[in-house]
């Protein structure tokens, strides 16, 4: 519950709000905001240093038109994917499993809680070591990351499936590969789901971590993921414009692929409702 | 089954999952035998000692600890009037809504190299980052959970003649503070997160530092000695909060943060 509380809040913005006397004040901090930025850029030396919002957008589109962005943002993305699926399956298996056996969440239990406080960025530098600083580094790190919420949402799953509902199925007769496709799984959709969502928000933060750290550490500089390319535009050519324009690609791919999975969430699992 | 068997029983399903990770460790460190990427348990245990010692490991707790406790609070200070302000006022949560919906999918991290040409390796880079990290946790959870006060209590409180500042004080605060207390934890989390990794990218010192440090000499030894000091800060930590949790709002333990 205590997770949902921050995870599924759903953005404030919709199009109903766009009306009255209420769109003006909600609009009224990020505009002035905005043109305080620009009208305080005016004065700034011309310097590529220095960010403007007009500086962001026009990065965007030369960063865009040269291909560098698509070609960057496809990196993170492939990167997330491998990632996001190694982490699912592992950690979901591994948490159903672990919440239907009570030996097995003996064992791995306090493992799996005392590794989940330390943050997964500790381990980048023994992954550097280990891998170099190429996808298997970054995909390791973001699959780490992303493994806990999975494994922690699908031990809660498993854990608070009504036992009389598998007595019941295996007193009906069913073997147990239906029982699991059709008690087991489906009643610890919900919150396999669940940990997916919080898994993907680990896993944008944590590919940005990775890629940074690891463009930070890289002897030539190699183009390779959103948050690489973040780095080179720090250390080779300091601009901000460059470096803003990324950072919102990164923000709007994490929140599109958040709505994604919060829309199959809705759509998969219709009787959850209340989130 | 007393409270004295149970912690006993708790302690040694832990030491026992322990024993069995330090086995295997153990026993692939000499398969692999290559000391300098998996150095056995044995060797990193004696290089964790000395780092305690030699001193540094306090060192670098107390520059992280600092950092992480100045903007934790700053960040608490601001986020919760803020959040509390907004829960109450539909002026204020209109005013500060959309800024905070758009800055927000951005993450702490994403702002290293921002900060880094701004203000460079340096104290103020992890400390902004950790402020950052920590102050939506805290806005939000405050947010919603004055939104979601029982009416009740209030109505009862208006009905009993208390006038709005009495009912907010002994009313509406109170009952807050078990979201106050989720926002913390999950701030606590996500801004532990942040100062690793920011000290790890941009800062001269520290815990995130030192691991990295430890990576760029190429020796893995010290690089997990640092990473079991991170493990238990980051654990220390985490229990902590869920203890503290416990203690403020003892009708609510058992909640589940993070993840």
């Amino acid at each position: 519950m205590a997770q949902a509380t921050v995870a599924q809040r759903t953005v404030a913005i919709n199009l109903s709000d766009f009306s009255g006397i209420r769109s003006v004040v909600r609009m009224a901090l990020p505009l002035s905001l905005l043109m305080l930025w620009h009208l305080l850029s005016l004065g700034w030396p011309r310097s590529p240093q220095f960010a403007t919002p007009l500086g962001v957008v026009r990065a965007f589109f030369e960063l865009w038109a040269k291909g560098h962005l698509q070609a960057g943002a496809l990196i993170s993305i492939e990167r997330i994917l491998a990632a996001f699926t190694l982490a699912g399956i592992l950690g979901g298996s591994l948490g159903l499993l672990m919440g239907y056996w009570p030996a097995l969440d003996g064992w791995l239990g306090p493992l799996v809680h005392t590794l989940r406080p330390i943050a997964p960025y500790a381990w980048i530098p023994l992954v550097i070591l280990w891998l170099g600083i190429g996808d298997a580094a970054v995909i390791s790190i973001v699959a780490y990351a992303a493994f806990f919420p999975m494994t922690v949402n699908a031990i809660t799953g498993a854990r608070n499936i009504d036992r009389n509902l598998i007595d019941t199925a295996r007193v009906l007769g069913a073997s147990p590969p239906t029982l699991f496709s059709r008690v087991f799984f489906p009643a610890a959709l919900p919150s396999l789901l669940v940990g997916a969502r919080l898994a993907m928000g680990s896993a944008w933060i944590a590919v940005v971590a990775a890629e940074l750290a690891s463009g930070s550490r890289a002897t030539q500089s190699a183009m390779g993921g959103l948050g690489q390319m973040m780095y080179i535009f720090y250390a080779y050519s300091i601009n901000l414009n460059y470096i803003v324009a990324c950072i919102i690609t990164v923000g709007v791919l994490a929140l599109v692929s958040d709505r994604l999975l919060h829309a199959l969430y809705r759509r998969l699992t219709p009787w959850a409702r209340g989130t | 089954m007393g409270p004295g068997r149970l912690r006993r029983s708790v302690l040694f399903t832990y030491l026992r999952s322990m024993a069995v990770v330090v086995c295997v460790w153990w026993a692939v460190s000499l398969w692999l035998a290559r000391p300098y990427l998996l150095p056995p348990p044995a060797t990193v245990a004696s290089a964790a000692f000395k780092l305690l010692t030699s001193g540094r490991v306090a060192a670098a707790i107390a520059v992280s600890g600092q950092r992480l406790l100045i903007s934790y609070v700053l960040a608490a200070g601001i986020g919760v009037p803020l959040g509390i302000g907004m829960g109450l006022s539909r002026w204020m949560a209109d005013l500060f809504d959309w800024l905070i919906e758009m800055v927000r999918p951005i993450s702490g991290i994403a702002w290293i190299p921002v900060l880094l040409v701004v203000f460079g390796v340096s104290n103020a880079l992890p400390m902004a980052i950790i402020f950052y990290a920590a102050i939506f946790p805290f806005i939000l959870n405050s947010a919603s959970g004055v939104r979601h006060v029982d009416p009740r209590l209030t109505s009862a409180a208006q009905v009993l003649g208390a006038r709005r500042w009495r009912i907010i004080l002994t009313v509406v605060l109170p009952a807050v503070v078990p979201d106050i207390m989720t926002g913390a934890r999950i701030a606590a989390s996500n801004s532990w997160m942040a100062l690793i990794v920011a000290e790890l990218i941009g800062a001269p010192n520290g815990l995130g530092f030192s691991v990295g440090y430890a990576q760029e000499l190429g020796n893995a030894t010290l690089v997990l000695a640092w990473i079991i000091y991170v493990g238990v800060c980051g654990y220390v930590l985490d229990t902590t909060l869920h203890w503290l949790q416990g203690r403020l709002t003892p009708w609510r333990v058992g909640l589940k943060v993070g993840g």
